[in-house]
């Protein structure tokens, strides 16, 4: 089953082909067939490869498939090798799982669109290149397939090109992650002449060998990475594409931009740990970035009124959450959130999408209301999901206690972004599906939005009680923190204090928003708090303003400057000159007879006065 | 003449009694279709007697005439480009209501006479051949009676044409009064010996302003855009291309039997011709709006390119040289043959505005003329490219840097009226659509007349013409991509020459 690994990257891979090239002239049926049923091969391989490498595992935990190598420079051999271990599987298992499920749910959602066969050929190429992506055994074809994710994000966000906003999304985002992605090419670049691998366990093992830990190329090597995940992931300060990408049908909100593409980042240095282990201090750095950019994003999302910007905010939240556990070396507990959220975020990405198309085409929860009554499959799917990632976080917490970088004050802190999160959300489902009911609702899912939902909420319950990671023998709780194996007791009470916090912070919702009813004038969102601030955090923190008055503004600037000056005049010089040229020579072709005769005659006179003189 | 020289003359002779042939099937019925099956029969059977004249060669015939391998891959070059032009002949002249048939005798004599060019090993076979390609041509370049162009387009040809060849005779003589032989070989073989080359200089010279003529160099060259414009679109077609490459293997010929230094005067002439032919032959091509004379002006400067392979004086540069020839030749045919296809009874579909929106009415043609216009240019995947950058590396390898900087300078300005017409044909058919655009500049009169109706029209592309058009497409691009056998084969005919 394990030889079959290479077909995982093939089968949407074909199906995006057979789309891409037939896609016009197939009925949506057939687009259907094609776009989904290659995701359900792919689901059922990977279910069938799960199987087969629990049972009977590979040796070392480690199966590894070279296809062919991709091109040799000196000693510099990438191949096309596929790397597949406890961690590359709980990736491919969301991928194709979750990916499946969505792709399911978009056959129903974006059933009335033109462009159905180019929807699914776009998505079916996101899941090969996110495959090839955490299936690469060295860092080349990773980034292959990282660039190939990002450009199917920009097309996908983009989908819905002929609004001038989405297009401006797509490009914001493609542009702001390049940022992260050329700061990780050139990491690549450093490890290369350094290293002279791109092969990811050649690189660890040389790595420990060549640099002392804390050393200048190790940190700027692991800082470069970073740099990448940073983009990728949408961590503070390459967050701001990700409110904006919500442009994109919900669907693709939830398969990229929530479940698998913005999770490539923690999946980058949960791979490449044992590069970051040499360089402590850019942990901190993940730790602290994503311990900010959990917190930030937090509270933005308190102040958000779109549905799918809530999502979005909370989705940077929860990935600085993932950053938060890698930071203090615990990439189980990482994983473990990053499999139950790509469940819960999945899912309320794709109850949204129906909310949105139930309530006709409304985005702003204070314009929606009791909803629960009319769309209880949504409300309830929605509430179990929920629930789930607070015990994954709970793991997390307890580990950033007993690490050596963390402690009891960033554990607060953690712990206060619990408490935040439960308020976003319970604000989020409450106001939607509380209360009087506000909205019109012609429109009830079908079985293939239900489906997926069910199975995806499901998905996150169970994800809180049995820590998939360890399901497939990732240990979900680290490395390094001796004091969690010495007392487990006491780890887990630490951990469970996170619920409670989270139950309080639903208690807190419900009063705020049911009770109180403060979401009545939509005006009020949490009491206590100036304006001044809550626009603030509503515009997630001036990010997007400050980097256009920094980049885009000069930038613009510099460009209009040259456009109009300098540089061209060269060049129109030169276009005026040879057209100058072209107008006084052919005054030479006079169409008279004599004219050209003496031509003849004077080449005549040339060439015997050049060899006579 | 033994059977040896009857072999190695065969090509010569099928087309000169097909042409006889001809004749006589003029007297006795008039057939348009039927002259020029025979024609262009006996185009191909003169080139399949080529392998069996290669069997024989290299073989003198005579002192006149040389059959060796150079010979014979230049005289199935002619063919081929004649054979080309009689396919696009066909379906022009049957949309012409005028005498068809003796059209053919003259296309097979003028390619008799490029053949003896070829094939010329002596000033007499040399003058010979010159004459019967050029009265064959002063008649073709006019048959088109009815056009007001023709009688002036003719006369003027004739003229000049027969003002060069006056030039050439007297250099000959010149040539051969220091000499006294007319036959190459000896002649160098002379020359060499003495101290310096007296009278013989200025008959070379001389000779240069007959060549010059025919090859349209600067400052030879202004008859170029007014026979091309005034002559038919497929004897356009063959002056562009039979005519002068013709005359370009005979020059090599020539001066490969010269030491490399033995005639530096007269190369630095050429040098001279070639960088001025370069600069003013893109120069002038630049606004043109006519598309036959911007070929006109193109091919000026593309004889300027060959000439620089020509000066570097090596077997590397013939090699260069006629890899250029069949570069040129092939997009030269195409570029024509798609004007001749677009082309009607009533005018000829060379005016920039006929090509207008050309994408959306024609693809199969539009695509063709853009890889033949590319292939001009010199850009890669066409057999162009290579073929200019064989060019340059010849140039290059001798240190010519002067006329290879001219290359690089007028291959930058090519490119402008290349992509010009390309993005004519892009263009949308009205031209009120983009006003602002560069292209639409208008500074010649002819182009506000309203475009040609049968242009809007599209007609089938008859199967004559198609099937020249789908070779030429298939070399245009296959020699980009795949040069190698072309250039090992050139390599192995061209050797003998040095």
């Amino acid at each position: 089953m394990l030889n079959y690994l290479a077909l995982l990257p093939t089968l949407p891979l074909v199906g995006f082909l057979i789309l891409t090239a037939f896609g016009k002239s197939l009925s949506k049926r057939s687009v259907v067939a094609i776009g989904v049923g290659s995701m359900a091969l792919a689901a059922m391989l990977t279910i069938g490869i799960a199987i087969h490498f629990l049972s009977a595992p590979p040796p070392g935990h480690v199966f590894e498939q070279h296809l062919w190598t991709w091109f040799q420079v000196g000693d510099l051999a990438p191949g096309f090798s596929l790397y597949l271990d406890a961690l590359s599987l709980a990736m491919i298992l969301v991928i194709t799982l979750v990916g499946f499920l969505i792709h399911l749910y978009s056959a129903e959602f974006m059933r009335d669109d033109d462009a159905y066969a180019r929807f699914f050929a776009y998505m079916n190429l996101f899941v090969s290149l996110m495959l090839i992506l955490v299936l690469a055994d060295n860092l080349l074809l990773l980034y292959l397939g990282w660039e190939g994710v990002g450009m199917c994000s920009f097309l996908l966000i983009g989908f819905w090109y002929k609004k001038p906003e989405n297009s401006k999304a797509a490009q914001k985002a493609f542009i702001v992650t390049r940022v992260g992605d050329t700061a990780m090419a050139i990491g690549l670049f450093l490890l290369i002449t350094q290293l002279g691998t791109l092969d990811i366990q050649e690189l660890g093992v040389r790595a420990s060998e060549k640099w002392p830990v804390g050393s200048g190329m190790a940190v700027a090597a692991a800082a470069l990475l970073l740099g990448g995940a940073v983009g990728k992931s949408a961590q503070l300060p390459l967050q701001t594409w990700l409110p904006d990408a919500m442009a994109g049908p919900s669907p693709v909100s939830a398969l990229i931009h929530a479940a698998t593409m913005v999770t490539a980042g923690v999946y980058l240095i949960a791979r490449t740990h044992a590069l970051f282990a040499l360089a402590p201090v850019v942990l901190t750095a993940v730790m602290l970035i994503g311990l900010l950019t959990q917190l930030t994003a937090g509270i933005s999302a308190v102040h958000q009124r779109d549905i799918k910007r809530i999502l979005a905010y909370s989705t940077i939240s929860q990935l600085g959450y993932m950053f938060f556990a890698l930071g203090v070396s615990s990439n189980g507990a990482a994983i473990n959130h990053l499999m139950t959220h790509a469940c819960f975020k999945a899912t309320w990405f794709l109850a949204a999408g129906a909310v949105i198309i139930a309530v006709n085409h409304e985005h702003d929860i204070f314009k929606m209301g009791g909803l629960g009554k009319k769309l209880p499959v949504l409300f309830w799917t929605m509430f179990f999901a929920g629930c789930g990632p607070f015990f994954s976080k709970d793991g997390i917490l307890a580990e950033v206690w007993f690490s050596d970088t963390g402690g009891p004050f960033l554990w607060l802190l953690g712990l206060f972004g619990v408490f935040v999160t439960s308020i976003y959300l319970f604000r989020l489902l409450f106001t939607v599906f509380l209360g009087p009911l506000k909205n019109d609702v012609h429109w009830k899912p079908g079985l293939a939005i239900t489906i997926p939902l069910v199975i995806l909420a499901t998905g996150s319950v169970v994800g809180a009680i049995v820590e998939y990671p360890r399901l497939l023998g990732y240990h979900p709780y680290a490395t390094g923190t001796e004091a969690a194996h010495a007392s487990p007791y006491l780890h887990a009470a630490i951990g469970k204090i996170a619920v409670g916090v989270a139950l309080a912070g639903i208690y807190v919702a419900y009063r705020l928003f049911v009770r109180h009813k403060h979401y009545e004038a939509g005006e009020v969102v949490v009491p206590h708090i100036t304006l001044r601030m809550r626009r603030l955090f509503a515009a997630g923190w001036y990010f997007d303003r400050a980097y256009h008055a920094a980049f885009v503004v000069p930038f613009q600037a510099t460009s209009r400057f040259l456009r109009s000056e300098l540089i061209d005049r060269g060049y129109d010089a030169v276009v005026a000159l040879v057209q100058t040229g072209h107008r006084q020579i052919r005054r030479s072709q006079t169409g008279r007879l004599r004219w050209y005769a003496a031509g003849i005659a004077v080449g005549a006179v040339f060439c015997l006065g050049a060899v006579l003189l | 003449m033994n059977t040896t020289d009857l072999i190695a003359l065969s090509p010569l002779l099928i087309v000169g009694l097909s042409a006889v042939a001809i004749l006589l099937l003029i007297s006795l019925r008039r057939n348009h279709r039927a002259v020029a099956t025979l024609a262009l029969g006996g185009l191909a059977l003169a080139m399949a007697s080529i392998p069996q004249a290669a069997a024989v060669a290299p073989h003198h015939i005579a002192p006149l005439m040389m059959a060796d391998g150079y010979a014979l891959f230049y005289s199935a070059l002619l063919l081929a480009a004649s054979f080309v032009v009689g396919l696009l002949s066909f379906d022009y002249l049957e949309q012409r209501g005028e005498q068809r048939e003796e059209y053919y005798v003259l296309l097979l004599l003028a390619t008799l006479g490029g053949l003896v060019l070829v094939g010329a090993n002596h000033f007499v076979s040399l003058f010979l051949g010159l004459e019967i390609l050029s009265v064959a041509i002063y008649v073709m370049v006019a048959y088109a009676r009815s056009s007001p162009l023709a009688a002036e387009t003719g006369i003027k040809y004739l003229i000049l044409a027969g003002t060069s060849s006056a030039f050439m005779v007297f250099g000959m003589a010149l040539v051969y009064a220091q000499t006294g032989t007319l036959e190459f070989g000896p002649m160098a073989a002379q020359l060499m010996q003495m101290e310096d080359f007296g009278l013989a200089l200025p008959g070379m010279a001389m000779m240069l302003v007959g060549v010059g003529f025919k090859l349209a160099v600067v400052p030879f060259h202004m008859w170029t855009p007014e026979v091309y414009q005034g002559a038919p679109v497929p004897v356009t077609a063959f002056v562009a291309t039979v005519s002068k490459g013709a005359m370009f293997a005979l020059l090599l010929r020539f001066f490969a039997a010269f030491e490399a230094d033995e005639a530096q005067p007269i190369m630095n002439i050429l040098g001279l011709l070639a960088i001025a032919s370069m600069l003013a032959g893109n120069l002038l091509a630049l606004l043109e709006d006519n598309v036959k004379r911007l070929l006109a002006y193109s091919s000026i400067a593309h004889l300027g390119y060959v000439l620089v392979a020509f000066l570097a004086e090596s077997s590397f540069g013939d090699e260069a040289v006629t890899f250029y020839l069949v570069a040129y030749f092939i997009s030269t045919l195409a570029a024509f043959g798609v004007i001749s296809v677009l082309s009607d009874g009533k005018s000829e579909a060379d005016r920039m505005e006929d090509f207008r929106g050309l994408y959306w009415r024609r693809p199969m043609l539009a695509t063709l003329m853009t890889a033949a216009l590319l292939s001009l240019a010199g850009i890669p995947l066409t057999t162009g490219f290579v073929a200019k950058f064989a060019v340059v590396a010849a140039g290059v390898k001798a240190a010519l840097w002067v006329p290879v900087f001219a290359l690089a300078l007028g291959s930058a300005i090519g490119l402008y009226y290349y992509l010009r017409l390309v993005v004519v044909m892009l263009s949308p058919v009205n031209p009120t659509d983009d006003s602002n655009s560069e292209a639409t500049a208008t500074d010649d009169a002819m182009s506000t007349r309203a475009p040609n109706p049968a242009i809007l029209r599209p007609k089938k592309v008859p199967i004559g013409p198609a099937f020249a058009l789908s070779i030429l497409a298939i070399f245009l691009l296959g020699l980009g991509v795949l040069p190698t056998p072309l250039m090992d084969f050139i390599k192995s005919s061209v050797s003998e020459l040095r």
